[in-house]
């Protein structure tokens, strides 16, 4: 597996997806996409497929195929992608001409939102609305792409191999969660609450919770004085943070 | 009952986490103990079964300090052995003559060893043992069982784990505990290979239930290996002198090629032995494997008067009976309660899991629950009885057992 392809699955699986919830929690972007009806296909010849569906105010991001997208975007290989992820190239539409005015006007005002909550400045974050979408966007991205390392990056492999059977719930308490469900083999992430989770990882709040995905605190000190939960099978939480420091490798 | 609070601990470990990665690194890290604000971080003194942390509170220790703890903190006997020892010289630049008693003595306990090399730590001996099959059988090949634990070095933590690169892992396979047909599929497949198996004398993995060897087992594990001259090593880190003051094999009736020990050698002294069968006392003489602190007098001097002392009281038995009377208890208190707390393993180091709930959050809470009471319980791993636990401390663990069953009960209903 080249780490092109590996970059190019989280780019698809685990970055794009934020786009769903700029669209939902962000006001000036929500009102933007009122009337937005369209269907965009991302296409990677050897690599992942993705598509995007902007209907009703509600921005989706699906796995796979679409039938008849408003617009296809074709790219020549899993490098031709990151590099358009990346800022430094562009992908070959080859369906929408209609829709060129939304591809050139609309969707980049959505694409530079996405990158303006992940790329955080100390400044950027004292500011509460800031902080609550950078640190949900960043709890998303972290598990999307635990899914995608946990299938494709050798490491990942190993340790998944272990991992288990269950949930693991993330949780900042009034914030922001969400969850990864081993199943046989099977391994699906989703944004919201798990019933009954097989291991919990709680973060006390915002905040803390951002400092920790973002490096800034010491995981240890939390957790003894409580500021991180964790419970339940937690060599379950321990492998996934394993697949967690793996991102920095693909993913700047 | 009242429960403890760590106001000390909770700060010495915000100073340590300043100076020493993790705070407290290890199978010491405060983080398996969950919730870890229910928890000490830092002792300060102990005696007998007990230990009393930096806040002063009081517990009934039942992890022995992971093991080594065996006669009880502090023992008359071994640390008059051991001040003795240091009286007259610890680490010295000769080797001490206290090392020749102590592998007489060893070798004339452990049923069929014929010779014991010292070293400080478990896995300093588990490691010499692989090398000492590789030495005598010319082979590459390691055959360990999944969720076994032989020390940190990196082939014994596997492929996925910090600081480990493929090739550290590329000559180990692993098979399930307990499936000799899978050890001897791996044989077939690897005719000529495989210099050593490894394992534990009965699986007791973290976050899982022991498991005691199935019927004949190990005798076909021991047949086999002779059959295609692979060296059979028994981890007795953990086990040893917990089951069989002979070695851990003849509680299960079996005679492997090397031996390791470590733990309730020493009752706290830092020492472990590597033994072997005389056929590979050469092949052991051969390999370079050394320490600076190897050859301290100290902890051998401790650890002769340790086994002379665990021989004379047979303090295997007489852990088992007091973790049995211990566990019946507990079970009993448990049921009484509506909950299945399942006990496996040997009762001398149990290993104990409240069934009701798969994820291990309500076993988790209780043990928590015991420990700021005063009976120390881990969740995660099996706890260790030792020769120093009385019918008093029984007692009054089945208390604070029950209180905090009551507490689970009123909260969950």
């Amino acid at each position: 597996m080249s780490s092109d392809l590996i970059k190019a699955n989280l780019n698809l699986y685990a970055v794009l997806q934020n786009l769903e919830d700029i669209v939902r929690y962000d006001p000036e972007i929500n009102s933007l996409a009122k009337n937005w009806d369209v269907v965009i296909q991302f296409s990677v010849r050897g690599g992942p497929k993705a598509h995007i569906a902007f209907k009703d105010e509600v921005c989706r991001v699906v796995r796979g195929t679409y039938r008849g997208p408003d617009i296809k975007l074709f790219f020549t290989s899993p490098a031709h992608c990151n590099r358009m992820f990346d800022n430094k190239g562009n992908p070959i539409p080859l369906k929408g001409f209609t829709k060129i005015g939304f591809l050139t006007k609309e969707f980049p005002k959505l694409t530079e939102r996405l990158e303006y909550y992940l790329k955080p400045t100390d400044d950027l974050l004292k500011n509460k609305d800031y902080l609550e979408m950078n640190t949900r966007l960043t709890l998303n991205t972290a598990l999307y792409a635990a899914r995608e390392l946990a299938l494709l990056d050798p490491v990942g492999i190993a340790r998944a191999a272990h991992i288990g059977t269950g949930v693991v719930q993330l949780r900042i308490r009034n914030g922001p969660s969400a969850y990864i469900n081993f199943k046989n083999g099977e391994i699906e992430v989703e944004k919201g609450d798990w019933e009954k989770p097989m291991a919990l990882m709680e973060v006390k709040n915002l905040r803390i919770a951002n400092d920790l995905f973002n490096g800034r605190v010491d995981s240890f000190a939390a957790v003894a004085a409580g500021d991180i939960v964790v419970k339940g099978k937690i060599m379950m939480v321990e492998s996934l943070s394993v697949l967690f420091d793996r991102i920095p490798i693909y993913l700047s | 009952m009242k429960t403890y609070t760590y106001r000390k601990s909770q700060s010495l470990f915000k100073k340590s986490t300043k100076l020493i990665p993790c705070g407290i690194y290890g199978h010491f890290s405060p983080a398996p103990n969950i919730p870890a604000v229910d928890y000490p971080f830092f002792s300060a003194r102990a005696k007998g079964s007990h230990f009393w942390d930096v806040d002063g509170n009081e517990f009934i220790d039942y992890m022995c300090a992971y093991g080594p703890m065996v006669l009880g903190y502090n023992h008359q006997k071994v640390d008059a052995a051991a001040l003795k020892q240091l009286k007259l010289g610890n680490c010295v630049t000769c080797a001490p003559s206290v090392m020749v008693e102590l592998a007489e003595y060893m070798v004339a306990l452990i049923n069929g060893m014929e010779w014991a090399y010292f070293a400080k730590n478990g896995g300093d001996v588990t490691n010499l043992a692989i090398m000492v099959a590789r030495t005598a059988t010319g082979r590459k090949k390691i055959v360990m069982v999944g969720g076994g634990y032989h020390g940190v070095t990196p082939w014994m933590q596997g492929a996925g784990h910090y600081g480990v690169v493929d090739e550290d892992v590329e000559n180990i396979i692993v098979v399930d505990w307990n499936d000799y047909g899978a050890f001897e599929k791996v044989v077939a497949e690897h005719p000529g290979e495989i210099a050593g198996f490894i394992s534990t004398p009965y699986h007791h993995p973290a976050f899982a239930d022991n498991e005691l060897p199935a019927d004949n087992y190990w005798q076909k594990v021991e047949t086999l290996c002779r059959k295609e001259g692979i060296v059979s090593i028994i981890d007795d880190v953990r086990c040893g002198f917990r089951l069989d003051m002979r070695g851990s094999h003849m509680y299960f009736g079996f005679q492997p090629d090397l031996v390791c020990f470590c733990k309730a050698m020493g009752n706290g002294y830092p020492i472990s032995a590597l033994m072997g069968t005389a056929a590979l006392k050469n092949e052991a003489a051969k390999v370079f494997y050394t320490g600076s602190y190897w050859f301290s007098a100290v902890p051998m001097a401790a650890a002769l008067a340790t086994l002379k002392e665990l021989k004379k009281i047979n303090g295997p038995k007489k852990m088992q009976d007091t973790g049995k009377k211990l566990l019946d208890g507990m079970v009993r208190i448990a049921q009484s309660y509506g909950y299945d707390l399942r006990v496996t393993g040997i009762s001398s180091m149990p290993y104990l899991r409240i069934t009701d709930d798969e994820s291990m959050m309500l076993h988790q809470e209780w043990c928590a629950e015991c420990t700021k009471r005063g009976a120390y319980f881990t969740s995660h791993h099996n706890w260790f009885i030792s020769a120093a636990h009385t019918e008093k401390d029984v007692k009054k663990t089945l208390n604070i057992v029950e209180e905090a069953f009551k507490v689970l009960k009123k909260k969950y209903g």
